[in-house]
């Protein structure tokens, strides 16, 4: 480490001094040199030649946790041992995954359904699809363990439609997985565990990705996302109990079984016993960089890399001649963080903490060339295309914003357009039955928030009437926050 | 679960049934919570945003049509709901500009305004400045749905409650969205026409100007129009129904909600039937068939003297229209009985559709079956004849009558033999009762924006001849007419609307 980034980072610790003492601490295995080192776990197979057949999968360990499950477990012990690991939600709303499976009734006479989450719309997140293509079968084995547990019947793999490679790959190994006995009727043997998997393709809809939009979709409907309750545990696809999951969710399962929870949840980032809603960032997770970076890519690690780390030691840093502004740390939803917030730890609680939030922990990175009004309008204008059009506050919100961000741009906005905007953040956010329409209002609000001054600079002539409380702002304001 | 049976809304305590959310329960109690895409007879979207209400306790608006007055199990207290606080009228303003905010605003033009809850809630939560000033969304306008149907989609709001009334109600499914974001507008089948005759239903449910009725559009601001009570006669089962009329014609006719009879539907063959009514050949004024066989006006007095004089001369039955109200039928069984006849009434067959319409045209055959009167099967001699429709009373029945006194809408339908000519209403423009296929007696009420001006009830008509008749009838007035039905042994166990009560929708203008 320079002496100039030592001196960034000690200046950056003491700032962020009060928000570390209040975070639970962070088990942290650092190289002796300072540097983050990789933890390959989802990740162990990627990189071996032919990693996605099943002679090669099984060599290196494939479906061993579930030969160990049905054999030595019951299907509640996996759950127990699920919830006992903290694994949470990977797709980017972090929910505990065991407490989902538990939500699934065992006194019922309808049939029961996974749907896997594949389709991974969110812009700047490429993290499921390495899964998908380098080892369809840990997945495959993670959902049949999920099968196992909530003692479903079928499993949908609902895959982003931009994903050829991730569609082959799975129906390959789906088809693999039959011939090998690990689908179908009594897998493995055990009598009466009855599971068959299909792949579904999208089209390419990003509200499709949205958990209850996606059932619709799977259904052949509009991919339009239901008003809940019912909860899809109980009222899911084809009015049957459903888990939905993320594929790195369920990708994370065969080792919490084959090492067990404890051993999961000893990784990562503890729970903050003080904070019963800071439940910790247990395990590894898979990173991801995109933006105005040397070398952009996918890692594993332990949670507990800082975002400054992530960029600098694996991201390679900024571009020559250039320094980075701003990231989003977690697909595009997140409010943005600046260039002197980036020493917090990649996890769900500490990123909270900072205003912002995990997501899908796929960092798109903007450096000083980046034009934060473009960005903005840019940001707009995929969210007002991508609102699927249900709810009036996002169907005609989303647009609206765009329009101002493209006037704002074009030199005709007025101070006044940034009041219209915060008026229209408080109008769409939390007014909707989907999170889309807060996904648009974070990363906006934030970077107009904090980048106030670009905004103005497109307005020669006309003065801030906000100028002397606009330090005041809630620059870190908590994700929610008015 | 606790067993909280209450949900407080404003600070009121209200009991709610299991499964009933807010907005049915402050609907129920007369508590105004505006909505689009609610609508009681359909599936809850939630989508439309502007039911939102504040629940105590809690940072975020919520849609008070999906909101359940059951807490959830981890509360044991009643719910807390506020209609009425900054949150929930700032949201609800919220959601209001947002739908403004591409809408065309062309409510100079627009049939839905004086009905259009845009323009009602634009009133109660808009606000006098417009905040965008960027160009509007263009969406297709002028869009045919069907033959009946015309769609605009910048004035949709996408309740889609034309979209759930196809799947849900007619389970014809001809409609659904098509588009994403704000460019997002309901399309149809590609058939481009209904399988459903309940289409148009979708114009009344539409809370915006959305979908309108090519056969409405662009006649008559809402405004300037009459409105009444009735029911539809196109067929017995009866739908509920308000007829709008202006400067006499008849406009439009729209279901009217009840629950036992046609929810909240009708059909499209009874909606646009009404047009019979505004036929060039209405007859206005009494008339009396002159010694050299022309056709002369006449006061209603001197036709009533001419009608009795030849009545009495001529004697016999009574055929009515099976659209006739009782108290017609009971005073047709009079009449009959003074000149020595029997009464009869003429209605047609039709054909059921599984839903609404039922075979029997007759809107009142089971009531004129209650006052035991006989079907006319075949053309038959009666010197009196009340002809509303031509459906009913077919011209073979018509001629074949010889009637001398003839009461009809239209002067075609009057037969030659004809001595003197009384205009008979359409069934909007008469107060009167009807019993349905169902047994039930529903009341009709006249439109005074509807039909010549000055027009007698027939009732009354009938009375006056009876009365020369020197039969020893007294006069009853409507009131009477009724009780003389309600004293018969067939309506022993069925209760009949007061007259009084009946008369008072009725006079809007």
């Amino acid at each position: 480490m320079t002496a100039k980034k030592k001196a960034a980072a000690k200046k950056a610790s003491t700032k962020k001094a009060s928000a570390k003492k209040a975070a639970a601490p962070a088990k942290v295995v650092r190289a002796a040199d300072g540097s983050y080192p990789e933890t390959r776990i989802l990740s162990a197979n990627f990189g071996v030649k032919d990693s996605w057949t099943l002679p090669v999968a099984k060599k290196n360990g494939a479906y061993k946790s579930l030969e160990k499950a049905i054999k030595t477990m019951t299907p509640a012990e996996v759950i127990d041992e699920v919830k006992t690991s903290r694994v949470r939600g990977r797709g980017g709303a972090g929910f505990p995954t065991g407490v989902k499976w538990g939500f699934v009734p065992t006194d019922t006479d309808k049939a029961k359904y996974l749907v896997l989450n594949a389709d991974e719309s969110e812009p700047g997140t490429f993290k499921d699809r390495f899964l998908m293509e380098l080892d369809p079968h840990l997945v495959l084995e993670g959902c049949l363990l999920c099968a196992y547990a909530t003692g479903l019947d079928v499993i949908y793999i609902y895959v982003r439609g931009e994903y050829p490679l991730s569609i082959a790959r799975l129906e390959g190994a789906i088809e693999e997985a039959r011939e090998a006995g690990l689908l179908g009727k009594d897998i493995l043997g055990k009598k009466g565990f009855n599971v068959e998997a299909h792949v579904h393709p999208g089209a390419g809809a990003y509200i499709c990705g949205e958990e209850t939009g996606m059932l619709e979709s799977l259904e052949g409907k509009r991919g339009h996302p239901r008003i809940k309750p019912p909860f899809p545990a109980v009222e899911g696809a084809f009015g049957c109990p459903t888990v939905i999951n993320n594929v790195e969710t369920l990708a994370h399962v065969p080792s919490i079984i084959e090492h067990g929870g404890a051993w999961f949840g000893d990784l990562g980032i503890a729970p903050d016993p003080d904070n019963p809603r800071a439940m910790g960032s247990a395990g590894t997770k898979l990173m991801g960089l995109s933006g105005d970076i040397k070398t952009p890519g996918c890692w594993e690690f332990e949670f507990g890399i800082t975002v400054r780390e992530l960029i600098e030691q694996y991201g390679g840093g900024a571009l020559d001649g250039r320094t980075i502004k701003a990231v989003i740390p977690g697909g595009l939803s997140m409010p943005v963080l600046t260039a002197d917030e980036l020493d917090v730890p990649m996890g769900f609680d500490a990123l909270v903490k900072v205003g912002s939030g995990l997501g899908t922990a796929t960092a798109i990175v903007m450096d000083d060339a980046c034009d934060m009004v473009e960005a903005c309008e840019n940001i707009a204008h995929f969210f007002a295309d991508e609102s699927c059009g249900q709810c009036t506050p996002c169907r005609e919100g989303c647009h609206w914003m765009e329009k101002i961000f493209t006037r704002i741009k074009a030199g005709d906005g007025t101070p006044a357009d940034l009041d219209l905007l915060e008026h229209l953040f408080v109008n769409i956010e939390g007014r909707t039955i989907c999170a889309l329409a807060d996904a648009a209002v974070w990363p906006l609000r934030s970077i107009l928030r904090k980048f106030r001054h670009e905004f103005l600079a497109k307005m020669p002539g006309h003065a801030d009437p906000h100028a002397a409380d606009a330090k005041a702002s809630d620059a870190a304001a908590p994700v929610g926050a008015k | 679960m606790a067993d909280v049976k209450t949900v407080f809304i404003n600070g009121v305590e209200y009991p709610f049934d299991a499964g009933q959310t807010v907005i049915q329960v402050a609907h129920e109690n007369g508590l105004d919570v505006p909505h689009y895409c609610y609508h009681p007879g359909l599936s809850i979207a939630g989508n439309c945003r502007i039911c939102m209400v504040e629940v105590e306790g809690d940072a975020k608006p919520q849609v008070s049509c999906k909101l359940e007055c059951a807490p959830p199990p981890w509360v044991s207290e009643p719910l807390r709901i506020q209609t009425e606080s900054e949150l929930a009228k700032s949201a609800r303003a919220g959601t209001m500009e947002m739908l403004l905010v591409n809408h065309p605003l062309d409510c100079p033009i627009c049939d839905q305004a004086g009905e259009c809850h845009l323009q009602d809630y634009s009133y109660q939560l808009g606000q006098g400045q417009a905040s965008s000033s960027t160009a509007k969304t263009k969406l297709p306008k002028n869009v045919a749905f069907g033959e009946k149907i015309v769609y605009d989609a910048e004035r949709c709001i996408k309740c889609t409650l034309c979209v759930r009334f196809c799947e849900e109600v007619t389970e014809t499914n001809e409609l659904n969205l098509g588009g994403r974001g704000d460019e997002e507008i309901v399309i149809m089948s590609s058939k481009g026409e209904f399988e459903t005759d309940y289409s148009m239903n979708i114009i009344d449910i539409c809370p915006v100007g959305a979908l309108t009725s090519r056969d409405f559009r662009f006649k008559s601001r809402l405004w300037f129009m009459d409105f009444a009570d009735s029911v539809c006669t196109g067929c017995a089962r009866g739908c509920n129904v308000i007829t709008g009329g202006r400067n006499g014609s008849m406009m439009r006719m729209e279901p009217r909600h009840n629950a036992d009879v046609n929810q909240w539907w009708m059909c499209d063959q009874g909606r646009l039937d009404y047009r019979y009514v505004n036929t060039p050949t209405r007859i206005a004024t009494p008339r009396i068939k002159t010694a050299d066989g022309v056709w002369a006006a006449a006061t209603v007095d001197d036709a009533i003297l001419a009608a009795a004089a030849a009545l009495k001369a001529a004697g016999g039955n009574v055929l009515v229209d099976g659209g006739c109200t009782l108290e017609e039928m009971h005073l047709a069984q009079q009449l009959a009985a003074a000149l020595g006849g029997k009464a009869t009434y003429a209605a047609a067959t039709g054909e059921a559709d599984g839903f609404l319409r039922v075979a029997e045209q007759g809107a009142n055959a089971a009531g004129a079956e209650l006052l035991g009167l006989a079907r006319a099967t075949k053309a038959g001699a009666a010197a009196v004849l009340v002809v509303e429709r031509d459906a009913n009373v077919p011209q073979a029945l018509r001629d074949g009558a010889d009637a001398v006194v003839v009461f009809a809408t239209d002067a075609d339908h009057v037969p030659a033999s004809a001595q003197v000519v009384f205009p008979f209403g359409s069934s909007a423009e008469r107060d009167g009762l009807f019993v349905n296929t169902d047994g039930r007696v529903q009341v009709a009420q006249r439109n005074p924006g509807i039909g010549p001006d000055n027009l007698t009830p027939p009732y009354e008509l009938l009375e006056e001849i009876l009365g020369e008749l020197d039969a020893g009838y007294d006069w009853h007035g409507r009131d009477g007419i009724v009780a003389a039905i309600q004293a018969q042994p067939a309506f022993a166990k069925i209760s009949l609307p007061a007259a009084q009560a009946t008369a008072e929708v009725g006079a809007t203008s």
